[in-house]
């Protein structure tokens, strides 16, 4: 599940200026927060479960995804934070990036965003996608 | 003209008041300089980042102050030998920052002050001990020997965390200046509030001119800050916290 917002996200426009400044040029970032369930259970059980609960979605605000598969997809990259999780769910920060024309960035723009602002590696761990080609 | 103190001010930093009284009472020449005042910073001697929660803590706790330009000139004067203190999100912008424990490269950040173990926010009354000579680094070389400063923990991010090769580099590389202890000096893992490795309370540089502590020695410095009101009626009468911030301004001048 992906919970993100419907509103305007001011953090994904700080963390776009603060890329831009690093020499990332972008046309827009998408932020969301992941939630990967380890119980396997049907999409709109678990959709019940996140939308149920005040502290994670606010249907004033939020809209909830149901993941294509749990890994992330082209231009995205989840940031992992040991100890990060809600229930019985890995919790993840999905950050999204798109370039010239509204593309998602290839991998090596992602991964530069990551190393110099969006993960922490003391602390923190980034997925990237597992295949390019076929995501 | 003395040598002069900035005490740096990001958009949502909440500390600066105390921060600034306090290093005046020490003796210093502070002013409080704002992020629209960026160039203004090449021409101070020595640079304090207070707490507060710069940039709503997005992304990380420190991770976008740590690229605002205040911070192209704090780390430039940094590397060139400037005192540099950090209290709380101000230590955690300069592990963001790389600046300490340094034992990376700039921006390049090998440790952090990150979640409570409780994950929880904490906010409590603390005693920091000094862990280090006090002749290691300028800032604590007016502090005697195990110096014990009362402070107060209010954090939700004070948990030092690393790998296990970069704790060792700050065990072994004298960068552990403070340590959680009991107020009767005694050091155990039952007083450090948040989990932080090694019970760190405060990080130096290895060149020993950056250090960054989590509690607030600045809100326990005047005996109305003090929880238990030791100094009587005298509301003003200093209560502890102050040695730190005197010893920075001792270094400043000395610089």
């Amino acid at each position: 599940m992906a919970v993100g917002l419907k509103i305007p996200d001011n953090e994904a426009y700080t963390a776009q200026t603060a890329l831009e400044r690093l020499g990332i040029p972008l046309a827009r970032v998408e932020r969301s927060a992941i939630y990967v369930f380890q119980a396997p259970a049907p999409a709109d059980e678990l959709a019940a479960r996140v939308t149920r609960n005040e502290s994670v979605f606010n249907p004033n605000k939020h809209r909830l995804r149901v993941l294509d598969a749990n890994a992330p997809r082209s231009g995205e990259v989840w940031i992992e934070e040991a100890g990060a999780r809600w229930a019985d769910a890995d919790r993840y920060v999905g950050w999204r990036l798109f370039g010239e024309g509204d593309r998602p960035v290839d991998r090596a723009t992602l991964e530069a965003a990551a190393e110099r602002l969006l993960c922490n590696p003391a602390i923190e761990r980034a997925h990237f996608p597992k295949n390019e080609e076929e995501r | 003209m003395g040598r002069r103190i900035a005490v740096l001010v990001f958009p949502g930093t909440n500390s600066e008041a105390e921060t600034l009284a306090l290093l005046r009472d020490c003796g210093g020449e502070a002013e409080l300089v704002h992020w629209s005042r960026a160039q203004s910073l090449p021409a101070f001697d020595a640079y304090v980042l207070p707490g507060g929660f710069a940039y709503e803590d997005r992304i990380r706790a420190g991770a976008i102050p740590a690229h605002d330009p205040m911070m192209d000139y704090v780390i430039e004067g940094a590397q060139r030998g400037k005192l540099v203190l950090g209290i709380c999100n101000g230590a955690q912008i300069l592990l963001e920052a790389g600046l300490v424990p340094g034992t990376g490269d700039a921006r390049r950040p090998t440790a952090a002050f990150t979640h409570n173990a409780s994950r929880k926010f904490v906010c409590t009354h603390v005693h920091m001990k000094l862990a280090i000579a006090p002749s290691r680094s300028p800032i604590t070389a007016a502090l005697a020997e195990g110096a014990l400063l009362p402070a107060w923990a209010a954090h939700g991010q004070g948990r030092l965390a690393a790998s296990q090769v970069h704790l060792r580099e700050i065990e072994r590389g004298a960068h552990l200046a403070f340590v959680y202890a009991r107020a009767d000096g005694s050091v155990d893992p039952a007083a450090t509030p948040n989990g932080s490795a090694l019970g760190c309370a405060g990080l130096l540089n290895r060149e020993g001119n950056v250090l960054a502590i989590m509690p607030h020695p600045e809100r326990d410095a005047w005996n109305f800050n003090h929880p238990d009101l030791r100094e009587g009626r005298n509301m003003l009468a200093p209560s502890g916290g102050a040695p730190l911030f005197a010893s920075f301004v001792a270094g400043v001048q000395r610089s």
